[in-house]
């Protein structure tokens, strides 16, 4: 049996509130998309902002009611079977408020610990238990308002262990940490997979973050799953292309539009007017993006060949960068 | 029990910052002795006649007292739906509590619970301060009395409150139009001037608001009323009781699928 299933998932959302006889325009925001997770995977939904990755999530926490499609976690329908879903799974939405920051971590478990019916026998331990895990023991009677953006996180994942939930759904688990609390949250992901069987599902923007934790990745756009393998399977649809590097001063986006190969920027030094762009070049084609380069006004500072990663995966497929 | 943890959570944080505390009671305190000066002006004295020819009661701060008290713990549930829902929206808390086996009316109830907790401790001090400062009489046994009439009234008053519950959810910012709500009870329930100066349509039109049978019960009781001479306001009650939970069970349902399909967050 797999963990999480879907089939055709597809969510609109309207425009107005749809009252009784009121026409409303409706936004598709996840088009009919399919995967399954098996047990104990770590499953990741990569894609940039707006590609439907948050709308997922909701729907197969039962936040959200979708439009059509099917989706099973655990065998439990999503639509019939809501409350048996949410005694055994549980949620780190994005953001940092999602925890009372007028309690203290303690209390915050506490609480969390009664609303998910842990009985009262267990609680005390379960909740030592996950403060000492996240290493939040020693600051357990603090007010989660003195906390720091690191710290607030770990809590967050202590609050999603609280009734020990076989599938963990993670929306941007890392979004906006500092790099030593990102480094944390990473590997005790990963720990939670290897060494406590649990399923993970998570949604990032940060490829490298997908690259490094997930045994398999969902690339997402606009609704839509383009792409689904394994980080080195996904890779190798970028191998056989030179993945090329050009470091350029006083370039025009609008110059891109018109280019024949799908090149992205991917960093912008606003400051010193350098732009870095990044695409699948054969050798052969090379001297002429570089031509072309040249004759729209731009000075070519640096051609490097660069590794693929799945950012290249991400432009070859869309023609854009995960950022734009 | 999560219903318990609901309200031990709120209440904390309420009770966690005095100044808060202080704060609000104070405000009680305030508009009570505005609108009891205000209304003894207008009245030229304490006591009225024609007060106690229409009502009963003749001494007009005791008049006022069980009045604005009834009103603000009428209130409570409908502001406990209206804010603390708002208030879990802007937290950002709201979602990560529905992701949870809790059932949402439990969770709603929990709130409102908790809230006419804190307003009734408020009022408590507000009430014994009015005694106090008024020096009005009162007997344990009208405190008795009035108990079960109390809790009939809360349970009225719980349910009124339901119907705001799913507007809130669905529409996420409705404080204004609670508090047109929650003024028009002031107005129209006959807590500060007698009822029967009102014209007839609105008199009728108050009968279908829980606080105008709650007040005329527990001034009946001041006065020294029987139950069975108080009947009338307590069966009007006890049909209100059903009416507001049905309708707002239902509304609120309705309200609940429409959510469903748009979010709960995103406030």
């Amino acid at each position: 049996m797999y963990a999480i299933e879907v089939s055709e998932l597809r969510k609109s959302y309207p425009k107005k509130i749809p009252l009784p006889f009121r026409k409303v325009e409706w936004i598709e925001a996840v088009k009919g998309i399919s995967f399954k997770v098996k047990k104990g995977e770590l499953f990741g939904l990569l894609g940039p902002n707006g590609a439907g990755k948050t709308t997922t999530i909701k729907i197969l926490t039962t936040l959200l009611e979708p439009s059509g499609g099917t989706a099973k976690i655990l065998g439990f329908d999503i639509r019939k079977d809501a409350r048996e879903i949410r005694k055994r799974i549980n949620l780190v939405a994005e953001g940092e408020r999602t925890l009372y920051w007028r309690l203290s971590a303690y209390e915050n478990l506490k609480y969390f610990a009664r609303i998910y019916y842990i009985p009262k026998s267990e609680e005390n331990e379960r909740i030592e238990g996950l403060l000492k895990l996240v290493g939040l023991w020693e600051r357990k009677d603090d007010l989660v308002m003195n906390y720091s953006r690191g710290m607030k996180q770990r809590l967050a994942i202590a609050k999603a262990l609280i009734n020990d939930p076989e599938v963990l759904f993670l929306d941007e688990p890392t979004l906006g940490l500092d790099v030593q609390s990102a480094i944390f949250v990473r590997e005790f992901i990963r720990k939670l997979v290897d060494e406590q069987k649990k399923t993970v599902l998570l949604t990032t923007h940060y490829m490298a973050e997908a690259e490094e934790l997930c045994d398999r990745i969902a690339i997402i756009d606009h609704g839509k799953i383009i792409a689904l393998d394994t980080p080195e399977g996904l890779k190798k649809l970028v191998k056989g292309e030179d993945v090329v590097e050009i470091r350029v001063r006083d370039f025009s986006v609008q110059k891109l539009k018109n280019f024949p190969w799908k090149l992205a920027i991917v960093r912008e030094d606003v400051e010193r007017g350098i732009t870095t762009l990044r695409g699948q070049i054969t050798e052969e084609d090379l001297p002429k993006v570089v031509e072309l380069l040249v004759k729209s006004g731009a000075r070519i500072l640096s051609v490097e060949q660069k590794e693929p990663t799945l950012e290249d995966v991400f432009i070859k497929l869309t023609g854009r960068t995960l950022r734009d | 029990m999560p219903l318990i943890a609901i309200i031990e959570k709120e209440l904390r944080m309420f009770f966690r910052y005095p100044l808060r505390v202080f704060s609000a009671v104070l405000v009680g305190i305030v508009f009570l002795l505005q609108f009891v000066f205000f209304g003894q002006a207008v009245l030229g004295g304490r006591y009225s006649p024609l007060l106690a020819s229409s009502t009963g009661i003749g001494d007009y701060p005791t008049y006022a007292l069980v009045g604005y008290v009834l009103w603000w713990l009428s209130v409570s549930p409908m502001e406990a739906y209206v804010w603390g829902i708002r208030r879990e929206l802007q937290r950002g808390t709201f979602e990560t509590n529905i992701a949870a086996p809790i059932r949402i009316t439990e969770l709603l109830l929990g709130l409102a619970l908790s809230w006419l907790i804190m307003d009734s401790v408020l009022m408590m001090i507000v009430f014994a301060f009015g005694i106090l400062i008024f020096g009005i009489s009162l007997t344990f046994s009208i405190l008795l009395k009035s108990l079960p009439i109390l809790l009939l009234s809360f349970l009225a008053f719980l349910g009124f409150g339901f119907i705001f519950a799913g507007l809130v959810m669905m529409l996420k910012h409705i404080g204004p139009f609670a508090q047109i709500f929650e003024f028009a009870m002031l107005f129209f329930s006959g807590v500060f001037f007698p009822l029967n100066v009102m014209p007839k349509a609105i008199i009728e039109f108050s009968k279908i608001l829980p606080l105008t049978h709650s007040v005329t019960a527990i001034r009946g009781i001041f006065v020294g009323k029987t139950y069975a001479e108080i009947a009338p306001s307590i069966t009007w009650l006890l049909l209100l009781v059903l009416v507001y939970w049905l309708v707002g069970y239902i509304l609120f349902r309705w309200a609940e699928r429409i959510t469903r399909v748009m979010g709960y967050g995103g406030y």
